[in-house]
């Protein structure tokens, strides 16, 4: 409608440039750039030359870390998974005022932000911190032997903890659009909960359980805070804790850049999946009018 | 749906006890560090209990014994950070939003791609290289650097939570606006802004949060001068276990207290690069 209007004045700009373009040109410049230079200063040596020194140096350096990296999120995500399933499910049937004080009880994570999470995990998991004393106590271990859980262990529980109760909030979402009538006739039909999870409830919120668990993957690889309060600088450590010392301590934009691409190319399965399903979805409830 | 036996009961009730144990452990944990006046391995709780380390961070009191300092110019200051972020945000986002959920846009899905991206990809590495390119414009280790930081991680929840608001607002209603007579800016503000005004407090609401929280970014572009409330719990855990605790739980109350008033927001989109 606009559109048409400006064409009668000359040539006229639609109007959703003048609203996009300062949204647009900040994403390009504070993000767009900075991305591509991510991706460009990986392959300039110190010398100032088009190589492949940092990558070299980089699979010599880190090739640990990176495995380390990989090993935690996927563990993390895999457990995340197979818990968050269990407990929506739980969430779905369940009608028990206990059921009811867990819904209410399990979003609190979600809002605790990584630095808060990190102090927690710090102080919790430390080998005189709460978790230890309380297994003490219970007979569990000696205090002399306390868990050392400042490593992978402790570092996927803290992903585990943040991330479930994420996955639960968007699963139980899909759980809850299922009718009740699918699982009756199904229940009726003699199906265990078993099938009933694996045939309809899975298969029916499948795009959802998807998308939480590839954003709670991409999420995991990029996290800097909780790996470098919890575990900072010991070997091995993750990506981004290498990428903040070698800004830190050696001014290596290089080496920290490379570093970055190896996370980009972590994620890269699930960024475009996620992508592309986003993208997607959006264009099906896109504006009719041209 | 499912008959239970008494057994499945107990199950639960075992399950219940853990899930609560899991959840709320690591914040107990918070709480007694943050009263623990004196606490020596291995007693299984502190000896010595008090607010000491509450009235310190607050500026009640000035103790040196304790060694902690006055947390209220960072909380100030992160205060400030998140009310200009919010504001910048909110009026580069509300127009983006409403263009992308009103007009057909050539190039749209690479728009869409540009505001998707956050997401998808870990933003550290964005963070290293505007800290590079920072340096050289002189805005590294200043308030306005990580002003723009936080703009960038915000207006990604900015753009997509008022697309959402204005979609669901139906378009025939700012058309009879049109058709009696109204401008198109009239009929915006006087039909589509009023009904959308909620999800746009949300979306303000979600950008002062990210921003009151925002870790990483502040790390690599505004440390060492910029000390935000989570640059100062940073520097706190190292060395004070007891202060670094009342940071964190001052953080964690308008988190907790402002997202329980929008969770009728929450999707995929907006928590997923929640922390």
């Amino acid at each position: 409608m606009e559109a048409r209007i400006s064409v009668r004045r000359g040539f006229l700009f639609p109007p959703y440039v003048f609203l996009l373009f300062p949204a647009v040109a900040f994403m390009l410049l504070m993000y767009a750039y900075p991305f591509l230079a991510s991706v460009a200063r990986s392959l300039i040596d110190n010398q100032g030359n088009l190589s492949f020194a940092n990558y070299a140096k980089t699979w010599d350096l880190y090739l640990k870390d990176v495995i380390f990296t990989f090993g935690v999120t996927i563990f993390s995500t895999l457990v995340t998974a197979l818990l968050s399933i269990l407990l929506a499910v739980y969430l779905r049937f369940g009608n028990s005022p206990i059921s009811r004080i867990l819904a209410g009880l399990y979003k609190l994570p979600i809002f605790i932000p990584f630095v808060v999470v990190a102090q927690m995990m710090r102080s919790f998991l430390a080998p005189h911190g709460l978790l230890n004393v309380a297994l003490a106590k219970l007979g569990l271990i000696s205090i002399d032997y306390p868990l050392q859980l400042l490593n992978f262990s402790g570092l996927s529980f803290g992903f585990i903890w943040k991330m479930v109760p994420f996955t639960v909030l968007i699963v139980h979402g899909g759980f809850q659009m299922i009718d009740n009538s699918y699982i009756e006739a199904a229940r009726s039909a003699g199906a265990t909960l078993f099938k009933v999870i694996t045939r309809i409830l899975i298969p029916m919120s499948k795009s959802s359980i998807l998308v939480a668990l590839v954003l709670v993957y991409s999420q995991i690889v990029g996290t800097f805070t909780l790996p470098y309060m919890l575990i900072g600088g010991k070997i091995p450590t993750t990506i981004t804790v290498d990428i903040a010392h070698r800004v830190n301590y050696f001014r290596d934009f290089g080496v920290a850049n490379t570093l970055g691409v190896f996370s980009y190319l972590l994620v890269l399965v699930t960024a475009l999946y996620y992508l592309r399903s986003t993208v997607k979805k959006i264009a099906e409830t896109a504006p009719a009018e041209a | 749906m499912f008959r239970k036996p008494v057994f499945i009961i107990t199950a639960e009730i075992v399950l219940l006890v853990l899930l609560f144990l899991v959840i709320l452990g690591p914040m107990m944990s918070l709480l007694i560090w943050s009263i623990a006046e004196r606490w020596y391995w291995p007693a299984s709780l502190p000896q010595e209990v008090g607010f000491e380390y509450w009235k310190q961070a607050l500026g009640l009191q000035k103790s040196l014994a304790i060694g902690a300092v006055s947390i209220v110019p960072a909380f100030f200051l992160s205060i400030f950070i998140a009310i200009v972020v919010v504001i910048i945000s909110m009026l580069i986002a509300i127009p983006a939003g409403y263009a992308l959920a009103k007009y057909r846009i050539p190039f749209g899905a690479f728009i869409l791609f540009l505001f998707l991206m956050p997401n998808a990809f870990p933003q550290q590495p964005i963070f290293v290289n505007l800290l590079h390119i920072f340096t050289r414009w002189g805005l590294a280790g200043t308030v306005g650097g990580v002003v723009l930081v936080h703009i960038l991680v915000g207006l990604v929840f900015g753009v997509w939570i008022t697309n959402a608001t204005f979609k669901s607002i139906p378009p025939h209603l700012e058309e009879a606006a049109r058709s009696v007579g109204a401008s198109s800016t009239k009929a915006f503000f006087k039909i589509t802004f009023p009904l959308a005004a909620p999800g746009l407090l949300a979306s303000a609401v979600f950008v002062f949060i990210t921003s009151l929280d925002e870790f990483t970014g502040t790390f690599f572009v505004g440390l060492p001068f910029v000390n935000t409330l989570p640059m100062t719990l940073y520097s706190a855990s190292g060395y004070n276990m007891q202060f670094a605790s009342v940071i964190a739980i001052i953080l964690l109350i308008p988190s907790i207290l402002f997202m329980t008033l929008i969770q009728k927001m929450l999707k995929a989109e907006y928590v997923g690069g929640m922390g």
